[in-house]
């Protein structure tokens, strides 16, 4: 286990990324709401890149069994990434697939220190 | 039956969960009002209720065999086939039936027959309440009028014909209904309703044999997507669903896919929150007839346990033309699978479902 510099704090605006490569690795790295998350490129389907995906938000369904009403809300905007292979969706605050909630990528610690963005691994 | 065949059939109990009712258009009209019952009896083409025409018989070739009463059914399958308890449905084609009123009226009458006819003096035999889906609130109330009666112990849908296919929304007050009652749903296809919902098909097909081969498998993988596609096993999860006449085999490559699918496309259908493959391994069943026949015995040794024997249960569709005897299932099991898991199929999954 070792530290990495990735970048300094003002590198990366809220809801962006910057690909780095550690240890023969591609890491992406992921501002969001005031916290980083860190990921291996690579997407737990077929070893896509998912960390190139698109961030948006996803539909989360509900149902009232008394009135059988069923409602779709549009939610975590900003906070999703779909894979840009086949559109595996991620929550990147966890790491967890929405479709398989058994699988979840594994993500790297980050800290902050002296206005630098420090990834372990 | 020599009783050297029938001794280990004798031995295990059987419970039958697809078997039909051959009910006449004017036996049923005793069960209907007016003027609904004048249209079973007074057709000029001779029953209301859809067919598609095609022969069964192959000019004659193979044998037409009736059950016509309860008392034949005690004799052909208790007896003869030896089935502890046959489960029985109506057998009324009522998804494609062109007046929504006639249906409803038909719906009624068909699960008041076989309560009279079939259930009450026969202890043995269990009943699936049929429904009209053509008048999802008329199927619901049928539900809560018939749904206590002990012997009912499961839901027929007919999935040829219902359109929108029958994961739609407008079907939830059904849903509802069964699961308030603790009954499952029986979903079972048409060889007549395949020119309704695959009518391109029907016209370009020759035979009967594509039509057959292909009827129950569309229809169950139609219904099945549509359960998916609205989310209906997560918004009832009590409720229980079951494929009737369609094998066995099918259902590995639909969970497989509908995974696969659901993984790429969950835009489409948010309402799940498991894998398809989970809702199916804990919601879903299959019967077991017409049994594929692998030229390989042992191929379907391996299917069977992808799918999983708490997932199959047994059934004769006789007397149809591609009708399995038990006694082929049961040696296939006894040569192939731990006793526990024969007397799963056989006997004990249906219990744990129909409640018996
Ligand atoms: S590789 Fe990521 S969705 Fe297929």
């Amino acid at each position: 286990m070792s530290d990495h510099i990735v970048a300094e704090v003002s590198e990366i605006k809220d809801g962006e990324r910057i690909l780095v490569e550690l240890k023969g690795r591609e890491i992406g790295v992921f501002y969001l709401d005031g916290g980083y998350y860190a990921f291996a490129n690579w997407c737990a389907h077929q070893g896509g890149p998912w960390c190139e995906g698109n961030l948006t938000g996803t539909f989360s369904g509900k149902f009232d069994r008394s009135t059988l009403e069923y409602r779709l809300d549009w939610v975590k905007e900003g906070r999703i990434l779909n894979c840009p292979w086949h559109g595996w969706e991620y929550d990147i605050k966890t790491g967890i697939c929405l479709s398989r909630r058994s699988v979840k990528l594994p993500a790297y610690p980050v800290r902050v220190e002296d206005g630098k963005i420090i990834v372990t691994l | 039956m020599s009783s050297e065949r029938s001794l280990s059939l004798k031995k295990s109990t059987i419970i039958d969960v697809d078997v039909h009712l051959q009910i006449k258009p004017a036996e049923v009209a005793e069960y209907i009002e007016e003027p609904y019952r004048s249209i079973m009896t007074k057709s000029h083409i001779g029953n209301p209720l859809p067919d598609s025409g095609w022969d069964r018989s192959m000019a004659g070739k193979i044998e037409r065999r009736q059950v016509q009463g309860p008392e034949d059914i005690h004799q052909k399958l208790c007896e003869e086939f030896h089935i502890n308890h046959p489960i029985i449905n109506a057998f009324g084609k009522l998804g494609k039936a062109s007046m929504t009123k006639l249906a409803v009226s038909l719906m009624k009458g068909y699960n008041d027959l076989v309560l009279e006819k079939y259930l009450d003096g026969y202890d043995h035999f269990y009943g699936l309440i049929s429904v009209a889906t053509q008048d999802p609130e008329a199927a619901a109330e049928e539900i809560y009028r018939v749904g206590d009666e002990k012997q009912f112990v499961g839901v027929f849908m007919d999935n040829t014909g219902p359109n929108p296919p029958l994961g739609d929304p407008r079907y939830d007050v059904v849903y509802r209904a069964a699961e308030d009652k603790g009954l499952p749903i029986s979903y079972h296809a048409y060889d007549s309703g395949f020119i309704v919902d695959f009518p391109r098909q029907n016209a370009a097909l020759e035979t009967f044999f594509s039509v057959h081969v292909l009827t129950h498998p569309y229809a169950h993988m139609l219904t099945m997507t549509s359960l998916f596609e609205h989310g209906v096993p997560e918004k009832f999860p009590g409720l229980k669903f079951i494929f009737l006449e369609g094998g066995v085999t099918w259902l590995p490559y639909m969970m497989y896919r509908l995974n696969k699918i659901h993984s790429i496309r969950r835009f489409d259908a948010p309402m799940l929150k498991k894998t398809p493959e989970e809702y199916i391994r804990d919601q879903f069943y299959v019967s077991t007839q017409p049994i594929g026949e692998p030229n390989n015995q042992d191929d379907m040794r391996k299917i069977m346990e992808v799918i999983g024997y708490d997932r199959m249960m047994f059934s004769s569709d006789y007397p149809h033309f591609d009708f399995d005897h038990p006694e082929g299932l049961e040696k296939f099991l006894r040569v192939n699978v731990p006793a526990k898991d024969r007397k799963r199929v056989l006997e004990t999954n249906a219990r744990g479902v129909y409640g018996i």
